[in-house]
């Protein structure tokens, strides 16, 4: 013990800094698979190894969407005796119990990406999609003319992020395009359904001239669909959500023309660096804006450098 | 056509009798021998059902061209690989197995063989060998478990759909990779026409063939520009496993071990060795159609292939084989794929709202497998009964547009009614309702809208769901006489619908008049058919 002691002590000079409080932090995540998740979730490993006293158990879902699995590992993870949990809600409302529960037993809860509606979080860290999409909606507008054809490619309309991705595109689009038809190819976060849905519906309106996504995996399989039916790159405009890494070497290609990128690695370090501030017992500010970045052919050098592409 | 035909051959007017009573009219007799024959093949309920579903999507997506080829031939492409995992499905499903590992499979080889291409420098060619040699081993393993071990399959397969999953997302860190090499194109997007198309453009196609190149290039947009290697991938695919079927020990006793296990093991076949092959035809399907898929995909990744397990099943049955093993076809596995990505297609160029697409997806399915089962049932009444029920969804059909606005009034009424009522229940107790609960309190003015369009709908909303209602009942009573005057209430609907400038339902109508006027020729036909055996 009074090895372990001096072990501690004498690491604790090598740093040369006081060393932080130790905790364990729960992070459960939505996805582990998908290409934007991914990036979240690399910015919470980072947020972890930075800090150095950062104990982070990373867990996601069975598969993207299921609920019920993941109320039970909070659960669990609440029952271990984390100092503090990271949530990604599947759903906004469906958490809310345990959630609730969970601050009543004296664990801090910090929502990632999706809020919680019903419960109280100790703190919100996001970017506001409703807004973002509004941003995509106004941009896109400017890429076509009132009045031309295109097409949305919705994420799940059951969750509330593919909602409110939708309701923005369209908040924001019909401001100065309220001519335009926009032709609707419904998806639930699936590539394949993207590609196929844009393909049926290029086939039978030659006239569409731009695709807006509402996430990057819908904007490659858009673009997948462009090249099966030998379109090229600019022929269609494509915008893309959330600066996936493969989209913005495709608008480097020429196929994308905007992509309003979400912070997201930012989105879980300072998820992981506010639960972390909790359970050691400062202050954490209610929401945290990881704001937004407009990726256009322009900008899109800027954008590398700052996720380090 | 032929039921026309042979209609006008019945009537005594037609031929003298005993001309008649000699050769009972050949040609109608010819065409009802295709009848029966067509009727008795597995296929027949799914391709009846492919082709229904065509039709009504022609018709009712207005100015959207979906019998164009160039759409078709998009359907054909995107149900290749689908349609590849169903074939294997398929052989298993016929010696009374399952393989729910398919759609983990595809992902795991489709990732994998991206990912030995990517970045272990494998040569393209070499890394598609690789993933067909892996899909090959893991169905070895499937159908070892099962025939040596005496495994359930359902179980063996359901353990392989977690575990090719987690082992396709961990082998590659679930990443992305980049884009894959030209050669894939070969098996999916390439077109065999584009080089003609780009030799004549550039004036170095040889004389002689020059013909073709203008062909080409000027039936390009309307017919070849989506005719690609998927497709005919596809076809030849199916093509040469039909003629495996029908001539290789395999294709026999595949059925035979389906139907009698224990009779197939008396009768000297190794049952063992080929339900292993059957698994390993299976894998090796979904293998193949990973390649097909990265053909067409922007990158290749380990979560391809989500729920084709379902996907592949349903196509296997709608296409009339049997759960159970022993009867069904490879053509109506088919049918079953096309069937699947026709409705995906039509419902998203029909631009129905997401969930209901859902339902209408769930209700086709439904309808597709009830036309497999009268078909096998050979009962009049039952075709008789489909019928009725069909003119009864056309009416379920023609109901929903006034319908729904009807019931959705009636809904934001009802629950603007509630929150008004649970208001005054909690104010004086100075409690606040949940958060959300207050959305369903509406303006004044939104109330008006939805009572104003309720009002408007009204009329039609009863006219056709009494007529639908009216139908169903009718599908248990069945009466001749009381079909005629439910054909009466479908004219008189129909009249009244033109009258309210509801033009739009009126083919759902018409099309519902000449099912009920079908039912009346069932009965004589079936006589006929039994005549002539």
């Amino acid at each position: 013990m009074k090895k372990f002691a001096t072990a501690v002590a004498v690491l604790a000079l090598m740093s040369g800094t006081a060393m932080a409080q130790s905790v364990k932090i729960g992070y459960i995540t939505k996805s582990a698979t998908n290409a934007g998740w991914m990036m979240i979730n690399g910015g919470a490993a980072d947020a972890a190894s930075d800090d150095g006293a950062i104990e982070l158990v990373t867990v996601g879902p069975a598969f993207q969407g299921d609920l019920s699995s993941q109320l039970e590992v909070f659960e669990n993870l609440v029952a271990q005796g984390v100092d503090a949990i990271a949530i990604a809600p599947v759903d906004s409302a469906g958490v809310a119990d345990a959630v609730a529960g969970a601050l009543a037993a004296g664990t801090p809860v910090v929502a990632v990406d999706t809020g919680v509606v019903g419960a109280d979080v100790t703190s919100f860290v996001a970017t506001d999609n409703l807004a973002v999409a509004t941003i995509q909606g106004e941009v896109a507008c400017g890429l076509v003319n009132n009045g031309d054809k295109v097409i949305y490619v919705t994420g799940n309309q059951a969750q509330s992020t593919g909602q409110e991705r939708r309701d923005g595109f369209y908040a924001g689009f019909e401001k100065a395009c309220g001519d335009s038809e926009v032709l609707v190819v419904p998806t639930e976060w699936n590539s394949q359904q993207a590609q196929e849905g844009v393909e049926a519906v290029l086939n039978a309106n030659s006239d569409v001239k731009m695709v807006v996504n509402a996430w990057d995996g819908g904007t490659m399989g858009a673009k997948a669909a462009l090249e099966n039916l030998g379109y090229s790159a600019g022929d269609v405009k494509l915008v893309g959500f959330d600066g996936a890494g493969d989209a913005i070497v495709a608008m480097d290609e020429g196929w994308v023309h905007a992509d309003t990128a979400q912070m997201l690695a930012k989105m879980g370090y300072e998820g992981i660096k506010a639960a972390a501030a909790a359970a050691r017992g400062q202050m954490v500010e209610g929401r945290i804006d990881t704001g937004t970045f407009l990726v256009t052919p322009e900008t899109s050098a800027e954008y590398k450098a700052l996720i380090g592409m | 056509m032929s039921s026309s035909q042979s209609n006008n051959d019945v009537s005594p007017s037609a031929a003298p009798a005993n001309a008649r009573a000699a050769a009972p009219s050949d040609a109608g007799a010819k065409a009802m021998r295709w009848v029966v024959r067509f009727f008795s093949a597995e296929w027949s309920g799914a391709l009846l059902a492919v082709v229904l579903m065509a039709i009504s999507i022609e018709v009712f997506t207005a100015g959207k061209p979906f019998f164009h080829p160039s759409n078709l031939l998009t359907i054909f492409n995107n149900a290749a690989a689908l349609g590849i995992v169903a074939a294997g499905m398929t052989l298993v499903i016929l010696t009374a197995g399952i393989d729910l590992s398919v759609g983990s499979l595809m992902g795991m080889s489709a990732a994998l063989v991206g990912y030995v291409a990517s970045y272990w420098g494998f040569d393209p060619v070499l890394s598609i060998l690789f993933g067909i040699a892996m899909g090959c081993a893991v169905g070895l393993l499937h159908g070892s478990l099962v025939a040596q071990f005496g495994m359930p399959a359902f179980i063996v397969t359901l353990a392989g759909l977690s575990i090719w999953r987690g082992t396709g997302h961990l082998s590659t860190g679930a990443q992305a990779t980049p884009k894959l090499d030209d050669v894939f194109n070969y098996f999916g997007r390439f077109n065999p026409f584009s080089p003609i198309r780009q030799a004549y453009k550039a004036d170095t196609l040889p004389d002689w063939l020059s013909w073709l190149g203008a062909l080409v290039d000027s039936q390009w947009l309307d017919w070849l520009r989506t005719f690609q290697m998927s497709t005919v991938i596809l076809f030849s695919f199916y093509i040469v496993l039909a003629i495996l079927m029908s001539n290789t020990k395999l294709g026999l006793y595949v059925y035979a071990i389906g139907s009698n296990e224990k009779g197939s093991r008396q009768a000297g076949i190794n049952v063992k060795l080929y339900k292993i092959l059957a698994y390993v035809f299976c894998s090796f399907c979904a293998a193949f159609a990973a390649i097909l898929f990265l053909g067409r995909a922007p990158y290749a990744k380990s979560d391809y292939g989500m729920m084709w397990e379902l996907d592949a099943i349903a196509a296997v049955v709608i296409g009339g084989t049997s759960l159970f093993g022993g009867r069904g076809s490879i053509w109506g596995t088919l049918l079953g794929v096309l069937l699947l990505k026709l409705i995906n297609n039509g419902l998203t160029l029909a631009q129905l709202n997401t969930f209901w697409q859902m339902i209408v997806t769930g209700l086709i399915i439904l309808i597709a497998v009830g036309l497999d089962i009268v078909r096998q049932n050979k009962n009049p009444l039952r075709v008789r009964q489909m019928l009725i029920a069909a003119a009864a969804a056309l009416a379920f059909f023609a109901f929903v547009t006034p319908g729904s606005k009807v019931v959705s009034s009636w809904i934001v009424h009802t629950e603007h009614k509630a929150t008004v009522a649970l208001q005054e229940e909690l104010a004086p107790q100075f409690k606040q309702p949940a958060p959300k609960q207050m959305q369903r309190l509406q303006t004044p003015e939104t109330l008006q809208t939805y009572a104003d369009a309720a009002q408007d709908s009204a009329l039609p909303a009863m006219l056709f769901g009494a007529l639908s209602l009216g139908a169903v009942i009718m599908v248990f009573l069945a009466a001749p006489i009381l079909i005629y005057g439910l054909m009466a209430a479908y004219g008189v609907a129909l009249v009244l619908a033109l009258a309210l400038g509801l033009g739009t339902v009126a083919p759902f109508l018409v099309l519902a008049m000449v099912l009920l006027a079908g039912t009346m020729v069932v009965d004589p036909l079936f006589r006929r058919a039994a005549s002539l055996r």
